[in-house]
């Protein structure tokens, strides 16, 4: 049976559904923004899998310019985190509960 | 070869990078007064707006051009999207220049963080291309996240930031996957296509990339799982962005929790941005497919429409009434864009009206309850009018803005948007509007009473107003009412600011 880039797209769905429902389920600060680096990198399997699909190089390319834009992201996102955690000493959004909209 | 590489079309970016590119610099090297920090961003905004001017005298009225290698438009759209924005951002750093002072050396990156988002919103509006679109959105929402949690002194401030950020985070990875499963279907990421670029594919097969609308023109798709599955995920990435119902809850938690003389461009920032991104891609992308997106679209307006106006009658803190009513307000702008490039003009009208309110409500709401603090309860309004009859008569003509009274511009964009609806056959939701309009007086109304009717409790302090928060403040209650009496040179306008 050859792997065809159909179900590399497959995995890429089912790794951004995990994310998804980590971000949605999972009350750990830290490990709600894994689930968001894996979402990020399943679209980025999907890039990859539908530019070797289609011929076009554009997949390939997008997937660079997701990864920089990732990391700027992880910067921001860790430095707001660690600001909470000394706080609080903790990174659970549970204990977030001063404002409720 | 060589593109089109038209300076024109990313000059107000290049303004505004080497604004802070400069102030950084100054800051770092002599730390000055921060009148100086002032006059280098007001001197970065002034010049990109004037060449936001320059852009629409240059492409105004569909004779648009695309730039560097298909990746930027130059067109009204972008334009109209610069003068828009870049003014919005100058008014919002006069309101929250208390803000700024008080930071003390940190207040320079928070001038450059939002210049940098200002930069981010115009390029959103001006990206031809979904990935360019993507990383437009990051610069954009990444100053943002920062900016929320600014103080990082007060408590709710960091939790605000976080929330942003984690729910931020979460619809960009949702819109990026929306743009992924668009290739897909279609093999293009260009929202225009630019017929001039060929790509040799790896096997030798030279291909004309060009672009997702004409795909999608030429092509039956027989199954279009990925093709309707991506144009849903886009619209919910972006949906988190402009605050639409049910993707709303991060907005009244980072309104309440993020520093108050910033809240205004946060908030107004964000729609512009978000809208005109969506106008672009709904309209000129998928434009053929417009019978798959109004319906989502549409139940998504009413969506938010009903569960703005419903949890809004309920809130006791004006920054809570106001993030409702801003789902509300998306709802309204939504209505636009289910009728489809006739919209367009309309949404432009209400989205850049419904800005400057908001930066001039959420600016009074800094002032009364302070420009570090976040929470601002209805009880200190009472009787604002004694203690401070500008700032109650700059709330109280917001006010009836938001509620869509005539001779201020919220009627006008409501009529405009509605007229597009109605016009589009959604009859059905325009009648939810109106009821919804309806029921939005009460709260509105309810705030012009707590400041007219009721008497200063006598512990009340009399908030002092900043010459450049009230400069900010008179400027944008004025435009809220010349534009509201004779609005017909701005519709007449605004009929030249369709993407080409």
């Amino acid at each position: 049976m050859t792997v065809t880039p159909g179900w590399y797209m497959a995995l890429a769905a089912v790794l951004f559904t995990i994310g998804a429902s980590g971000i949605l389920l999972r009350r750990n600060a830290l490990v709600m923004f894994m689930s968001v680096e894996l979402m990020l990198n399943a679209v980025n399997l999907t890039f990859v899998a539908a530019g070797r699909n289609l011929n076009v190089l554009d997949g390939q390319v997008s997937v660079f310019f997701v990864m920089v834009v990732a990391a700027a992201e992880v910067v921001v996102g860790l430095a707001i985190i660690v600001a909470v955690f000394r706080r609080r000493q903790t990174a659970s959004v549970d204990e977030l509960s001063e404002m409720r909209g | 070869m060589v593109g089109n590489l038209d300076i024109l079309a990313i000059a107000p970016e290049i303004a505004l990078t080497a604004a802070v590119v400069v102030l950084l610099l100054v800051e770092v090297n002599f730390d000055p007064h921060p009148r100086v920090w002032g006059g280098i961003a007001g001197v970065g905004i002034v010049a990109a707006t004037v060449l936001s001017v320059f852009q629409w005298v240059e492409w105004s009225g569909g004779s648009g051009e695309l730039a560097f290698s298909g990746m930027i438009t130059g067109d009204g759209f972008s334009a109209m999207a610069g003068m828009v924005v870049f003014p919005l951002a100058g008014l919002s750093l006069m309101s929250g220049w208390r803000l700024v002072t008080e930071m003390r050396r940190r207040g320079a990156e928070m001038v450059s963080l939002l210049l940098l988002a200002a930069a981010g919103a115009h390029l959103m509006a001006a990206s031809a291309n979904l990935i360019m679109l993507f990383i437009a959105l990051e610069v954009f929402s990444i100053s943002l996240y920062v900016l929320a949690g600014f103080t990082r002194s007060r408590a709710d401030a960091d939790e605000a930031a976080l929330k942003y950020f984690l729910l931020g985070a979460f619809a960009s990875a949702v819109f990026l996957y929306g743009v992924a499963l668009l290739f897909a279907a279609t093999g293009s990421l260009s929202i225009y296509g630019d017929p001039t670029i060929y790509e040799a594919g790896a096997r030798g097969i030279i291909r004309a990339d060009a672009g997702i609308a004409a795909f999608l023109d030429s092509t039956i798709i027989l199954e279009p799982g990925l093709l309707l599955a991506g144009i849903a995920l886009l619209i919910v990435g972006l949906g988190f962005k402009v605050t639409a119902a049910p993707f709303h809850v991060w907005s009244p938690d980072v309104y309440q929790g993020a520093p108050g003389g910033i809240t205004g461009f946060l908030a107004a920032s964000a729609k512009v941005a978000g809208f005109a991104a969506l106008a672009r891609v709904l309209t000129v992308a998928l434009g053929a497919n417009i019978a798959d997106w109004a319906p989502a679209v549409a139940v998504i307006a009413a969506v938010s429409i009903v569960l703005g106006t419903l949890l809004a009658l309920a809130q006791t803190d004006i920054k809570l009434m106001l993030a409702y009513s801003s789902v509300a307000h998306a709802g309204f702008i939504l209505t636009s864009l289910v009728a489809g490039p006739a919209g367009v003009a309309g949404m432009w009208f209400y989205v850049a009206t419904y800005a400057v309110s908001v930066v001039a409500a959420f600016g009074v709401a800094a002032i009364v309850s302070g420009h570090t603090m976040g929470r601002s309860p209805l009880s200190s309004y009472e009787g604002l009018a004694r203690r401070s009859p500008f700032l109650a008569a700059v709330l109280g003509i917001t006010m009836l803005s938001m509620a869509g009274i005539p001779l201020t511009t919220g009627f006008v964009g409501k009529l405009a948007v509605f007229t597009a609806a109605a016009d589009a056959g959604y009859l059905w939701l325009v009648i939810l509007a109106l009821v919804a309009s309806v029921a939005g007086l009460y709260f509105y109304l309810r705030v012009i009473v707590l400041m007219y009717f009721r008497p200063t409790s006598d512990d009340a302090i009399t908030p002092r107003v900043d010459w450049s928060s009230g400069i900010a403040l008179g400027i944008a209650t004025l435009a809220t009412v010349l534009i509201g009496v004779v609005p017909w040179w701005l519709l007449n306008l605004l009929n030249d600011a369709l993407p080409f």
